[in-house]
């Protein structure tokens, strides 16, 4: 791993689309060298952050500082190279579906790189390993399960050895020992070559296990930043809350807003195939 | 003073033209020019778009080395795999033309310019825009609605981040192909155009084959030859540009969203493509003879 540490710095932002805010004000600053974990429930804008984190769409105002450049203001060639040193799972993998799992993770050194085929052919095989899918390199994205089109996802974020990787929950979708060996992947990443690892996620085993900072994200705003540590010693009803995984009461507030008799949730179909029980 | 002031203020502060005047309705004389400014300008804008578009990807074609393996992989798909298409269409349609401007010519006894008439037509006209038109149904269609799903499923996006510039990636080998395909296959149109008018005319009515192929050899000219090479040129360029284009942005289409986007996408490239190919042929037809 050649390059030095690099931090991701976010000041005064704010995100969304169409000039209308997902979340405003973000200051945070993610530490080089760790594993920091944004958190958020489900739609709060905890991907919206990883693409706008690397310029896929406009940001509505503030500064993105990575190893202290900010690559709003970056020219297209500094850009470029930086872009390099990242590496980016997406959400639901976004592997290129034309393409076979092996050619799809080896494409990122295919085009920078001069090596032969070979020795790209068996790095990719290598990293593919790394997530336990070396003996499907053959197969096309859509002939996978979600779980593995997102491992194959990270084996392609992690094949230039980038010095920052930002993961868009990794481990929704997959069994828990994947998750664990993910986890681990993860830990071993960060231990052994010091890079510094973004990682969205609502998984609280996962992020106990691996965060050294947190994040998270609600409300349209940034509602925590800090340690692990402190996030587990924090009073904050609704932190408490979404960490104890406690429910309010036992009948969840939507259950009871809905206009609707309870009874009528479980519809009984039968009375509605009139035609069908008739038949008999 | 500070009346004065005030009044100042309020002076600068009014617009130009007073809010009642702005809300009036346009006097009807103007009436056509805005509807046509309305009509015209997104056309316009949109053409634009396309031009540096297509300069973009133009830029591209040499960008590195990896091009050409790419570049050879899409002339594969859009050149190769049209040549029985292209040959059915072209024999075909050199059948008809041999047998309705036998029928015609015989009327004036004049049936010995039977080849003169297929092979003007074909080189001139018929073959660079019905190969275009064709290749625009086969492979056209199919550029727009491939990069509109890379485009609707993030896979333009990872390329982005992966450093692989996406109009390098997807469109520069594509704009490579056609210029190639294009007039390789508007060429073997024409051959297979010809032998159709041989086989219907000759073989078929009885006209006199030594003449047929004299009169083919001694009309076409120079020029000819040229002007069907160069518009078959321009339509590379108009198919490739339109299908990608409309596929490259189909996020940003206001008629539909996700698959409902690539489908109108694909709709409208393809008509658009046929018109701008008419269209620019008879431009070019009027300015090249
Ligand atoms: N392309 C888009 N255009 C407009 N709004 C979007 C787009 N993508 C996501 N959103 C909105 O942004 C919010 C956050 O989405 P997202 O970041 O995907 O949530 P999550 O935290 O679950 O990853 C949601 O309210 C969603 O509706
Ligand atoms: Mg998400």
């Amino acid at each position: 791993m050649s390059g030095s540490k690099l931090d991701v710095v976010l000041k005064d932002l704010s995100i969304g689309y169409n000039g209308i805010p997902v979340v405003s004000d973000i200051n945070v600053t993610l530490p080089a060298g760790k594993i920091s974990v944004i958190l958020g429930g489900s739609g709060c804008g905890k991907s919206t952050l990883l693409k706008h984190m690397l310029k896929l769409h406009p940001v509505l105002a503030g500064e993105i500082r990575i190893g202290g450049k900010n690559i709003l203001e970056l020219n297209r060639h500094a850009w470029a190279c930086l872009k390099l040193r990242l590496g980016l799972l997406f959400q639901d993998g976004a592997l290129l579906g034309s393409l076979p799992l092996g050619d799809n993770v080896a494409l990122p050194l295919k085009e920078h790189t001069r090596l032969d085929k070979k020795t790209i052919q068996d790095m990719a095989v290598a990293k593919l390993a790394l997530v336990g899918l070396a003996n499907y390199t053959h197969l096309y994205p859509n002939q996978l399960s979600g779980g593995m089109r997102k491992r194959a996802g990270l084996a392609r974020a992690m094949v230039m050895d980038p010095d920052i990787l930002f993961c868009d929950e990794p481990t929704s979708g997959l069994d828990p020992i994947n998750s664990v060996e993910l986890d681990h992947l993860l830990l071993e990443l960060k231990d052994r070559f010091n890079i510094t690892i973004v990682v969205v996620s609502h998984d609280l085993a996962s992020m106990r296990a691996i965060a050294d900072h947190v994040v998270m994200l609600g409300d349209g705003r940034v509602l925590f930043d800090g340690s692990m540590q402190d996030l587990e010693k924090t009073t904050d009803p609704y932190l408490r809350r979404f960490l104890d995984r406690i429910a309010e009461e036992r009948t969840s507030p939507r259950l009871k807003a809905l206009p609707l008799d309870p009874s009528m949730l479980k519809l009984n179909c039968a009375k509605y195939m009139a035609s069908y029980g008739e038949r008999e | 003073m500070n009346r004065v002031s005030a009044h100042c203020r309020s002076r600068q502060k009014r617009p130009m033209i007073s809010k009642e005047e702005m809300q009036t309705p346009p006097s009807s004389a103007l009436r056509p020019f805005i509807s046509m400014g309305e009509w015209g300008l997104p056309i316009l804008s949109e053409m634009g778009a396309m031009f540096l578009f297509f300069l973009h990807a133009v830029s591209l074609i040499f960008s590195s080395i990896t091009q050409f393996p790419k570049a050879v992989r899409q002339t594969y798909f859009i050149g190769v795999k049209s040549i029985s298409v292209i040959a059915l269409i072209g024999l075909f349609t050199g059948m008809v033309m041999g047998m309705q401007l036998y029928f015609a010519l015989s009327l004036f006894g004049a049936d010995g310019f039977l080849g003169s008439g297929v092979a003007l037509s074909m080189v001139r006209e018929l073959a660079p825009v019905l190969t275009a038109i064709m290749i625009t149904g086969r492979a056209g269609s199919a550029m727009t609605a491939e990069i509109g799903v890379m485009r609707i499923s993030e896979q333009i996006d990872a390329l982005e981040i992966m450093g692989i510039n996406p109009m390098a990636y997807l469109v520069s080998p594509k704009m490579t192909a056609c210029v190639i395909s294009f007039p390789i296959l508007t060429c073997f149109f024409n051959l297979i155009a010809m032998f159709g008018g041989w086989l219907t005319g000759v073989k078929m009515l009885g006209a006199n084959e030594g003449v047929y192929f004299y009169r083919v050899q001694q009309s076409l000219g120079f020029e000819d030859i040229y002007g069907g090479f160069l518009k078959s040129l321009v339509f590379a360029v108009v198919v490739c540009t339109v299908s990608c284009y409309n596929g490259y942005f189909t996020h940003l289409r206001k008629d539909g969203v996700g698959p409902e986007g690539v489908s109108q996408a694909t709709t409208h490239a393809v008509v658009m493509c046929c018109v701008l190919i008419l269209v620019s042929d008879f431009i070019m037809t009027s300015l090249l003879w």
